[in-house]
């Protein structure tokens, strides 16, 4: 069974996103549109604003990944849904859409689901974190190349 | 005298208090809100901004992250709109959750304005001009 099987089952819980104004681009690792919409927001002293929003985030996300892998470990799901929603709001507006939606069910975990199904996910989220990484990466290197 | 309010006015630089405990939103947010001439306090969480606001009034506007340890966007709001010398300044509530009822909730509360992510960069430039007063744009979008 393949990660995408497992996350696209687990999506039809609920309706991801029914305010996404960038549905289209839903599936990808990393919408650059969305990205590259803050570039209006950068400022004047030579700062790059999206590599700094980058590196913030590459920060970040490992340490919310790691709490939500503690507290599936620990069955302590108030704590995975604060972890989830957290890294979900950041995803989403950094365009990292795909690690956006596997938040999202993540963060809809209660415990009447089965621990092999939020074990999946998490799977899935560490899969999807991990090739988003290299496309913020590799955006990071071309911004500064 | 109206002279001298009016320089007074034009000389005191809007504060602006961002509560997030995400750091990307805190700097995105903190970004714009430094574009728009304002001098920005941050707080890392609900509690940090509690504990800002028990001391310090003089805010132009507050922007809040809806989910934070502590204390939560909704309790700062219902702690703002009881305090007399907070009750006047506008709080707008950023948030991930799509949600009809808590977007209600915030504004019974007494929230000015709600955020829902994710958002555009041009709404967030816009909700936080019409937050702190400042509707006319001083950046244009490329």
């Amino acid at each position: 069974m393949s990660f995408d099987h497992i996350a696209n089952n687990k999506r039809t819980r609920t309706d991801p996103f029914p305010f996404d104004p960038a549905a289209t681009t839903r599936d990808d690792v990393l919408d650059l549109a969305s990205l590259k919409a803050f570039e209006e927001l950068q400022s004047d002293d030579g700062s790059d604003l999206i590599i700094e929003l980058i590196d913030l985030y590459l920060v970040d996300a490992p340490q919310q990944i790691l709490a939500i892998r503690k507290a599936v470990a620990i069955t302590q799901w108030e704590v995975l849904r604060r972890a989830a929603h957290n890294l979900k709001g950041s995803s989403s507006t950094l365009g990292v859409n795909q690690v956006a939606v596997i938040c999202e069910e993540l963060e809809a975990t209660n415990s009447s689901d089965s621990s092999e199904v939020v074990e999946a996910l998490v799977q899935v989220l560490d899969y999807k974190f991990a090739k988003a990484r290299q496309a913020l990466t590799t955006e990071r290197q071309r911004r500064l190349s | 005298m109206e002279t001298f309010r009016m320089t007074l006015k034009e000389t005191t630089p809007k504060r602006v208090l961002i509560a997030d405990d995400d750091p990307v939103m805190r700097h995105l947010v903190t970004t714009i809100v430094k574009q728009q001439d304002c001098e920005v306090v941050l707080a890392n969480d609900g509690r940090d901004a509690y504990r800002i606001l028990q001391s310090d009034s003089q805010f132009t506007a507050a922007i809040l992250d809806m989910t934070m340890p502590f204390l939560e966007g909704l309790d700062l709001i219902r702690y703002m709109r009881s305090e007399r010398r907070l009750m006047r300044i506008p709080i707008m509530i950023i948030t991930a959750q799509q949600d009809i009822k808590l977007m209600a909730s915030s504004f019974a509360a007494g929230a000015t304005a709600f955020l829902p992510k994710p958002f555009t960069p041009e709404q967030l430039q816009s909700a936080i001009r019409m937050l702190i007063g400042n509707r006319k744009p001083t950046r244009r979008a490329a």
